[in-house]
């Protein structure tokens, strides 16, 4: 009988660095401030609950009149600018929230079993399909989960809670194999 | 557990929810034309029905909204979730006066 290794990790948990979130708030039954919005981001935003549009940048519906614009850290603070100019005319509000937020990265086949450990949305690839993106709960923290392909998830979660949600990837991913990631 | 249809996010669990009470309760439009037990009733007493229940819930954990659930407090089954734009949504404070005297005859 041969020796067995240690499991291979089949999931990878890490900290998405550089990135910098816009809370955009403004009334979609005014299609032109929709379409002022999207000329800026240069792509569309979504329309339906619970979906996401992936360009230059990732674009979350976070509520009926409220999205988060996820991009590059260095690119932020000018897009921030561009979109207020641009909705200046109209009832919105852009707000810069990059200092409070973190973006976690878990990739791997197992990446959605253990995120199911601590979720209650079923996660199966068949229900929770690329473009959809929910705010649940996971362990005790709250969460924008979105997915990606079937074996990607971006997580993003409040900075003063991703120490604890780190940790609890971490937990909940050890029988897989998978290691703490750095904090 | 409970599971609770968000009008714009579909069922999900309770854990995501918090609890607001009866729903339609309006701030009366004049307090000061109110006695201090009216104005009492409209802060303080709820219906409490057995049955039937107009109830409001913020889905917390979610799209952070609140809406409005029609819940039976005997059997906890949600007949409906819904929006609260729109008319009709509120309950006058005058009839919600009214209803709780006649509650407490
Ligand atoms: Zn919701």
């Amino acid at each position: 009988m041969s020796e067995a290794g240690p499991p291979r990790p089949r999931i990878a948990i890490s900290v998405r660095s550089g990135r910098g979130f816009l809370n955009l708030r403004l009334n979609p039954r005014r299609g032109q401030a929709l379409e002022a919005a999207e000329r800026i981001l240069g792509q569309p935003m979504p329309r339906a609950a619970n979906t996401f549009t992936a360009g230059e940048n990732e674009v979350y519906w976070l509520g009926p009149d409220e999205w988060l614009v996820a991009t590059g850290a260095k690119r932020v603070s000018a897009l921030g600018s561009e979109l207020a100019e641009a909705l200046g005319g109209f009832h919105a509000a852009v707000n810069d929230v990059s200092g409070g937020h973190v973006e976690l990265l878990v990739r791997g086949a197992d990446a959605r079993t253990v995120l199911a450990k601590g979720c209650t949305l079923d996660l199966h690839p068949r229900e929770f399909v690329p473009g959809q993106c929910a705010q649940t709960g996971l362990g005790r923290a709250a969460v924008l989960l979105a997915a990606g392909d079937p074996s990607t998830c971006t997580i993003v979660v409040r900075r003063s809670f991703s120490g604890y949600l780190r940790r609890w990837l971490a937990y909940a991913a050890r029988p897989r194999g998978a290691r703490l990631p750095a904090l | 557990m409970l599971l609770i249809e968000c009008p714009w996010c579909g069922p999900r669990a309770e854990t995501e929810f918090s609890y607001g009470g009866e729903a339609g309760i309006e701030r009366p439009a004049d307090p000061y034309a109110l006695s201090d037990a009216e104005w009492a009733d409209y802060l303080f007493f709820r219906r409490n029905p057995r049955g039937a229940h107009r109830e409001l819930w913020h889905h917390a954990q979610g799209c952070r909204r609140w809406f409005g659930v029609e819940r039976d407090t005997v059997s906890y089954r949600i007949e409906k979730s819904y929006r609260l734009s729109g008319a009709g949504s509120g309950r006058p404070a005058a009839a919600h006066i009214e209803a709780s005297k006649e509650k407490r005859r």
